[in-house]
């Protein structure tokens, strides 16, 4: 026998049920991605978000009312939200809890205006908002609300029924939007973690038998030098005991399906994955509670050496105990910079998100002060980018998110600053970042600075080169497992089993007659050798244009080429 | 009234020929090269000039000697009354401060200006002086009127390349703040005293745009923004890059309608720190409309 109204309780415990039922799909999640791209990670970036949530939510005990539900579930989400869909997820939970806070029991009516409340704030965060997507789904269900609440309904269990079936119902659809879904043979994926979300939260309602409990543990920590409430938590953060390393020493052949395959099965035993193979080595490094899998995978490759698996939960009370010392040192002149009137802010001040020591070091030579570590494998939620706005001691900062999917989070971010003038420039790419801070004039003004840099960013074209994690079809390309794909800014430029071809190709159908200056940032997996024979043969084929060879180190790409 | 005459150096990038035109003395700045001088415009051309220091020939700039510039003064002091003479910048060189000590024997006949000039602004300042003569200056008001006029220019400076900057290593502040791992284009700017880093640019065409939002900006806010009047001069100069320079010309124009644009090469004494392929964009305020 279910109610015709719900409370604090029940909702609090749908909410954590949609977010359970959520985190348990995530893997399937990620690979609705269109791009066969590694790390296509919408489930990951929901599920983090919403656990964000989750946690501050179950943090609240069995007492919950209203408001302080309301509360936990809007900050928690704004504040863990990464990527675009988790962005977006973080609206709709914000906007949900709009109307509804004030009260004790939400019927029908309430509920249908707290779903229109997520659509409008979601639909508001977006600059061009796509149909097709999460925000199609998300609109479905809360037309679907609507016309319910508008008949008078009033059996709640109907209510629930009826908007979850329109919404899968919608979300089949999204292919007939997007033609880039149906291509690729896949409905879109922020629209199924929602979908996941409202299943598991309607599950609850109908008394499934759910484990409720949600983990304390924030699956990433990162940045150094966090508050005092950061370290308390810190301690429950290590989800994974034992870091791994070893080196296989190779007895048998280890292509690029081995490396995804073995990849893969680490994945599914821990994370923190390093997996680097060279001619008959292969480096891993993994964080899991279960070394002897990882070991025992390996062995049927080759032999072992340099084993070293150490304790981080041991570790890390120790580390605590050293990190507060050194916070407690360094605290000092920081206040100090804080306080002082001899080191006033700077006027302006760069952060950018990127990954590679290489790619790093050029930002940091450019005069970028912070560096967010991040990028296609990993976005950086909300809370990472203001993380890392605290450390940069200036007036105005620029936001640099390279990376299309991490500009909603960095956006968010400076919509909740408020002590420092936080501006995003649009950068998707590390090239265009890199040319974003190059055109940057100290002697002008930020907003004349703004313009220049968005004015520039759309100068340089990026191509990236990557391998497919699964079959598919996109731009009438035929695309293989394990192919190497071109992908330029607006779709995939070359695919082909030959990497240097492949780049080779990308970069040719990039290059025009106003072309001056080819860019090449090599990646960790490639040997310095073939990049200097991809830069050999551009010589040849683009032979206009000045080419320059730079290490970045990135991982997934093994090229980052902008032309420009 | 007083006959004034107006003195500047090969800096100026007003020939020896084009001098005798606008009634202009123009003192020639001596090189060495390989150990042997030369004088710019008299015994040395700019493609002499850039075949050696491409060939990576030995150069080092010289102010003009002592007896040179007291000469040439004495020459020009038979036929005029007074001279208003206009070194290449202090910030650059040390031949206006040897000007001013010499000129301390002439009592008061020699007028040596400190404005802090160079290559095309300094030609403008020239002409200035020329244009005030003309009106009955006498060449002590003259001096007075080009020093409070100093800050009335700009220079933004491309460079093809670090190189020149790093093996001169005289304007090191600038080179140091721009090594970086990327291969850049520097923007560098004059200003008044300073030749200092401004920007970086990694195109030719980033670096064009730079220079073209600076001027821009600095007529905004320092000259009195862009007026019907067309109160500024504009002007291109180069190194051995004279395509380049009337291709910038046109790009120019297409920005700032109706202005007159002047291009010359850059002056040897800056071409041989910043070598070759650089392209400059400076402007001045007229001194009347």
């Amino acid at each position: 026998m279910t109610s015709n109204t719900i409370d604090a309780k029940m909702l609090s415990k749908m909410f954590l049920a949609g977010a359970k039922n959520l985190e348990s799909k995530k893997e399937w999640i990620n690979e609705l991605n269109v791009f066969p791209v590694p790390d296509g990670d919408t489930g990951t970036n929901m599920t983090m978000t919403i656990m964000s949530a989750a946690r501050e939510v179950a943090a609240l005990g069995d007492s919950v009312e209203m408001t302080a539900l309301c509360k936990a579930v809007s900050s928690g989400s704004l504040r863990g939200a990464r990527g675009n869909s988790g962005v977006i997820l973080s609206q709709l939970l914000r906007g949900f809890t709009k109307s509804i806070s004030a009260k004790a029991q939400l019927g029908i009516p309430d509920l249908s205006e707290a779903f229109d409340k997520a659509v409008e704030t979601a639909y508001k965060a977006v600059m061009k908002p796509k149909e097709g997507t999460i925000l199609t789904v998300a609109r479905g269900g809360a037309e679907k609300a609507r016309e319910l609440a508008g008949s008078g309904m009033e059996d709640m269990e109907q209510f629930f029924a009826q908007v979850l079936e329109h919404a899968k119902y919608v979300l089949s659809q999204t292919p007939e939007l997007l033609p880039v879904l149906k291509q690729a043979g896949v409905v879109d994926s922020g629209g199924q973690g929602l979908v996941e979300v409202l299943s598991g939260a309607y599950d609850a309602f109908m008394g499934k038998e759910i484990d409720y409990t949600i983990s304390q543990a924030a699956p990433e920590s990162r940045g150094e030098g966090k508050s005092s409430g950061y370290k308390a938590q810190a301690e429950a953060e290590i989800r994974f005991g034992y870091c791994t390393e070893f080196i296989i020493m190779l007895n048998r052949t280890f292509n690029i399906k081995h490396e995804m395959d073995f990849k893969a099965y680490l994945e599914s035993i821990g994370d923190s994955i390093v997996c680097v193979a060279d001619e008959d080595v292969v480096k891993v490094h993994v964080h899991t509670n279960d070394p002897g899998l990882a070991i025992q995978k390996a062995l049927k490759y080759g032999q072992l050496s340099n084993l070293k698996i150490d304790n981080m939960r041991l570790e890390h009370q120790e580390k605590l105990f050293k990190m507060s010392e050194k916070e407690g040192a360094q605290a000092a002149p920081q206040t100090a910079a804080a306080s002082a009137p001899t080191q006033p802010p700077k006027p302006v001040g760069f952060l950018a998100v990127s990954v590679g020591e290489g790619v790093n070091e050029i930002f940091k030579s450019l005069g970028v002060d912070h560096i967010i570590e991040g990028g296609q494998t990993m976005n950086p939620s909300t809370a990472d980018i203001l993380d890392a706005v605290d450390q940069v001691n200036a007036e105005t900062i620029f936001i640099l998110p390279n990376n299309k999917n991490i500009i909603l989070a960095a956006n968010q971010a400076a919509e909740l600053m408020t002590d420092k003038n936080l501006l995003v420039i649009p950068t998707k790419t590390i090239p265009q970042g890199i040319t974003a801070v190059i055109n940057y004039v100290p002697e002008m003004s930020v907003e004349d600075n703004e313009v220049t840099m968005m004015q520039e960013i759309g100068n340089v074209k990026t191509g990236q080169v990557t391998y497919a994690v699964r079959d598919t079809v996109i731009d009438d390309k035929e695309i293989k497992h394990g192919d190497y794909m071109g992908i330029g800014d607006a779709g995939i430029l070359s695919v082909g089993q030959d990497l240097l071809q492949v780049a080779k190709e990308m970069v040719c159908a990039m290059v025009d007659e106003t072309s001056e200056l080819i860019s090449v940032y090599y990646g960790s997996d490639v040997q310095e050798e073939d990049a200097r024979r991809l830069r050999e043969t551009l010589e040849e084929t683009c032979g206009d244009c000045d080419i320059e060879l730079q290490y970045g180190g990135q991982p997934i790409y093994y090229y980052v080429i902008s032309v420009e | 009234m007083s006959k004034v005459a107006v003195i500047t150096d090969s800096n100026s990038g007003i020939t020896q020929s084009q001098a005798k035109d606008l009634g202009i003395y123009v003192l020639p700045m001596p090189f060495f090269i390989n150990e042997e001088t030369y004088f710019e415009d008299i015994s040395l051309t700019q493609e002499q000039f850039y075949e050696m220091l491409r060939g990576g020939a030995d150069i080092h700039t010289s102010q003009p000697s002592p007896e040179s510039v007291m000469q040439l003064w004495d020459e020009v002091l038979r036929e005029y009354d007074e001279i208003v003479h206009i070194p290449m910048s202090s910030g650059l060189s040390g031949s206006c401060q040897s000007a001013i000590m010499l000129a301390q024997e002439y009592e008061g006949k020699v007028q040596v200006v400190n404005n802090q000039r160079i290559s095309v602004t300094q030609r403008q300042s020239a002409l200035d002086a020329k244009l005030l003569a003309s009106r009955g200056m006498n060449a002590l008001e003259i001096k007075n009127f080009l020093e409070e006029d100093k800050f009335n220019s700009s220079i933004y400076i491309m460079l093809d390349t670090l190189y020149y900057l790093k093996k001169g290593g005289r304007i090191t502040p600038a080179a140091a703040a721009l090594g970086t791992l990327l291969k850049l284009k520097p923007v560098l700017q004059i200003q008044g005293e300073k030749l200092d880093a401004f920007a970086k640019a990694r195109t030719t065409n980033q670096g064009k745009s730079i220079m073209i939002n600076a001027i821009r900006n600095d007529i905004e806010n320092r000259f009195g923004g862009m007026t019907e009047d067309r109160h500024i001069w504009l002007q291109i100069a180069h190194t051995a890059n004279e395509e380049a320079a009337k291709m910038y010309r046109d790009e120019i124009l297409a920005q700032f309608p109706g202005y007159d644009i002047h291009i010359d090469p850059l002056s040897l004494s800056v071409a041989c720190h910043i070598g070759p392929g650089a392209l400059a964009f400076a402007c001045c305020k007229k001194i009347e409309v």
